[in-house]
């Protein structure tokens, strides 16, 4: 087995062990606020005996979805091995395990609301704004990206150099091929950056302060993860850039540090990323959940699971159904134009194969 | 900075902003120069139309409180840029003491609240 595959397989494992955590965690997320609540609603005190236990069970069978269909793919992938395919199992899963997770929480708040406690579901009568404007520069450490651009361009200057050095004998794809694919990871990621900055952030007057701070805690956080994505790919251009000149006696010893490094980033980021979800479940429980006025009447403008609503400024709606992707929205252009560049990337760069 | 609405105000949603921001102005909160989220940010925060944050923008901007620049967002104004005649500035005055003058209250009654109203509002004023 190629030491590539030998670290996929590492990973893999690494990814189930991390999963089975999550599902754990997941699982207990309707309690988290102690048994008069089922996620944000307030339920009845009978709740989880009587209607509440089997939207309860059917919440957590859709936990495991996931799981179900991984077993077949995973065999389908790994029997065989066409191990080539596993890292793109691993993204698909990890986007395929929040979308799951965010529509089953969604659809089970929908299920309890109607037997919630009443009071709960009216809409406060007062709420506040910040008038503070959010900007990308204020959630920017410059260092970091100052550091992140100059990798960028040792990488390529490096790539450049070595093509250029015999362009007659380089394939330019092979070259360019991985540091183009991470340069668009990587402004895929400014773009999720915006999309969280342009999140909605209503905030009740009753408690404000808690609830701000769990907001701005929670945006940090995901902002920061986008940046580590960031320096991820950066790190992988840099690597790239080297491992490309490197002599076939040498190339397996580097990839074998190359890989086990990665390994060690992926456990310690994966233990950070813990502490940190902790430290956010702390702050968000200060604040108790309120039912924010709907101005827009999104219930009945949101069609599920797209509509196109120009005179709504939110690119995701609170609709009946659930949520809906709002494609009069700039973000929602931006993000398909994103998508169907990273289609076209894969298939100019594949040609060449 | 905050801002608050009240569903139950019976002033529409724009105007509430409009007046919100006025008197984070006049109480010296919102300085001279300071930038003003833009329309996009504070609509979809409150969960509202576009319009009706761009229309207390731009009542803003007419009473010279605002300046919105295009592109780079809206700023507080500054406070000598005001183009408004005297008359226009004693009008809604005028409006709000003649509502307490049909409201039965007495002149000594209605200078006290005038007064205790201004050193509230002019507190962190200029």
């Amino acid at each position: 087995m190629h030491i590539a595959n030998e670290y996929l397989l590492i990973f893999y494992i690494l990814f189930w062990a991390v999963r089975i955590r999550g599902c754990v965690r997941r699982g207990r997320q309707p309690l988290l606020r102690g048994h008069e609540w089922f996620f944000n609603v307030h339920v009845q005190p009978d709740f989880y005996t009587g209607a509440g236990k089997k939207i309860l069970h059917r919440y957590w069978l859709r936990m495991l979805i996931p799981f179900v269909l991984d077993v077949p793919i995973t065999a389908s992938i790994f029997i065989p091995e066409y191990l080539q395919y596993a890292a793109w199992l691993l993204i698909v899963q990890a986007i395929w395990i929040h979308i799951n997770h965010v529509y089953s929480v969604a659809k089970a708040e929908r299920e309890a609301r109607p037997i919630a406690v009443p009071e709960a579901e009216q809409p406060v009568g007062s709420m506040v704004l910040s008038l503070t404007p959010r900007r990308l520069r204020d959630y920017t450490n410059p260092y970091a990206e100052w550091a992140l651009a100059l990798a960028n361009i040792v990488a390529l200057a490096l790539l450049f150099r070595y093509y250029f050095a015999d362009p007659q004998h380089q394939n330019w794809r092979v070259v360019f091929a991985v540091p183009a694919f991470y340069l668009y990871l990587q402004v895929g990621m400014l773009f999720v950056k915006r999309v969280v900055l342009a999140w909605r952030a209503p905030v009740p007057q009753a408690q404000a302060a808690e609830h701000m701070e769990a907001r701005e805690e929670t945006r940090k956080y995901y902002l920061k993860m986008c940046d580590w994505n960031r320096a991820l790919s950066a790190a992988g251009m840099v690597f790239w850039s080297v491992v490309i000149r490197i002599s076939p006696a040498e190339l397996d010893r580097v990839w074998r540090i190359w890989l086990a490094a990665w390994l060690v980033i992926t456990v310690v980021g994966t233990v950070l990323v813990e502490i940190k979800r902790k430290q956010l479940i702390t702050v968000a429980l200060r604040a108790r959940p309120v039912k924010m006025p709907d101005f827009l009447h999104e219930s009945e403008i949101a069609r599920w699971p797209v509509c196109y609503q120009p005179s709504a400024p939110m690119l995701i709606l609170k609709g009946a159904r659930g949520y809906s992707l709002n494609l009069a929205n700039t973000l929602a252009h931006l993000g398909a134009a994103y998508l169907a560049g990273m289609v076209v990337l894969i298939f100019f760069l594949r040609m060449g194969r | 900075m905050f801002l608050t609405i009240d569903t139950d105000d019976p002033r529409p949603i724009y105007q509430q902003v409009a007046d919100g921001i006025k008197e984070l102005i006049a109480r010296g909160k919102l300085a001279e120069g300071a930038l003003l989220p833009p329309v996009r940010q504070l609509a979809a925060d409150l969960g509202v139309n576009l319009n009706t944050i761009a229309s207390a923008y731009r009542q803003l901007q007419e009473d010279g409180l605002i300046v919105i620049k295009h592109g780079s967002g809206s700023a507080v104004a500054s406070r000598t840029t005001t183009e408004r005649t005297r008359d226009e500035l004693l009008r809604p005055l005028r409006t709000a003491l003649t509502e307490l003058v049909l409201a039965g209250l007495s002149s000594a009654k209605i200078l006290s609240m005038v007064l205790r109203e201004l050193r509230v509002v002019a507190k962190g004023s200029k």
